[in-house]
């Protein structure tokens, strides 16, 4: 089954949500999902030492050495890997590309973002050189406005689409209960029906708004 | 979106991960800034377990044959007394 790598340079541009948002919504399909934390920050270890959703394994302190050989091991029939990398330019982000199956590059809709993501975008296209295989990637907008977009957001969605680069839609509507998956673990569905937890969002629309974008990332590996 | 069977239909490519599929990702990874950021281990010695430390006082001549002994095996003088207490041990055994 497909390796999903979440990829950006750039630090704080939403990739472990994204992988979370994923894991757990694969995982409600009823995948069995491997997530790989390679993020020296540790965001999907502790959103996993507050439980994990039913499906999903995770394993954490994945370096440059063992990424290659730890894809491989989790890769299989049923299985999903979705792997979440550190914000930086290194040796373990380019060899977790060159074993993907889609290279998500996440990124808020500032100049800055765009900037520092593309050089993502960029090593894809060179390993895809490199190793003479097509690897599908694909940009998702993070933490947009789920009232306006703005006109940076336009104008960044229509440069990006002119260089022929893939947009995920939808993009991801910068929701406090997305945050607070870190803080609670599990999914969205088990914040929605839990009344204990307070998240000051709207569950509901935070997990339509998952759910669309799981399936968008779907469509993908398809 | 529900159930499993959907997600049977997904398959993953065979991808290469041999050794020079690996050197020819990080060549092409390092040309671009994508370099190994693996936090390097502490450099020099590692402390030593040996952390008890004697007082003794000898005669000068004894302390200058221990150390000139010490140095010809190429150990500290404290393995060198080491050595000397296990014989000692050994010989109260016998």
């Amino acid at each position: 089954m497909p390796v999903i790598v979440m990829a950006s340079p750039k630090g704080g541009v939403g990739k472990s949500t994204c992988a979370v948002l994923l894991a757990s919504e694969f995982a409600r399909m009823g995948a069995d999902v491997t997530a790989l934390d390679c993020d020296p920050n540790k965001s999907l270890t502790r959103w996993a030492s507050h439980g994990l959703p039913k499906g999903v394994t995770l394993h954490s302190d994945i370096g440059r050495s063992e990424i290659v050989a730890t894809i491989k091991n989790a890769d299989g029939d049923g299985k999903i890997v979705i792997v979440d990398l550190e914000g930086v330019a290194s040796q373990l982000v380019s060899r977790a590309i060159s074993q993907a199956d889609l290279v998500i590059v996440p990124m808020q809709p500032t100049a800055l973002d765009a900037e520092i993501g593309s050089e993502a975008l960029a090593l894809v296209k060179e390993e895809e050189e490199a190793l003479s295989r097509t690897i599908k990637h694909a940009v998702v907008l993070t933490k947009t406005s789920a009232a306006v977009k703005s006109r940076v957001q336009k104008e960044l969605e229509n440069q990006l689409r002119g260089a022929g680069i893939d947009m995920i839609e939808p993009s991801l509507v910068a929701r406090a209960a997305f945050s607070e998956l870190f803080a609670y673990g599990g999914d969205l569905t088990s914040m929605l029906n839990n009344p204990e937890i307070v998240t000051g969002g709207k569950v509901d629309k935070a997990l339509l708004n998952a759910t669309a974008f799981t399936e968008a990332v779907y469509e993908r590996l398809k | 979106m529900s159930g499993s069977n959907r997600l049977a239909g997904l398959t993953a490519r065979p991808k290469d991960t041999g050794p020079a599929e690996v050197r020819k990702v990080d060549e092409v990874g390092e040309a671009r800034g994508f370099v190994d950021r693996t936090p390097r281990k502490k450099p020099g010695r590692k402390p030593s377990p040996r952390t008890h430390q004697l007082h003794p006082k000898v005669f000068p001549r004894v302390g200058e044959a221990i150390a000139a002994e010490a140095e010809k095996q190429g150990i500290t003088q404290g393995q060198l007394i080491e050595q000397l207490w296990e014989r000692y041990e050994k010989s109260e055994k016998d």
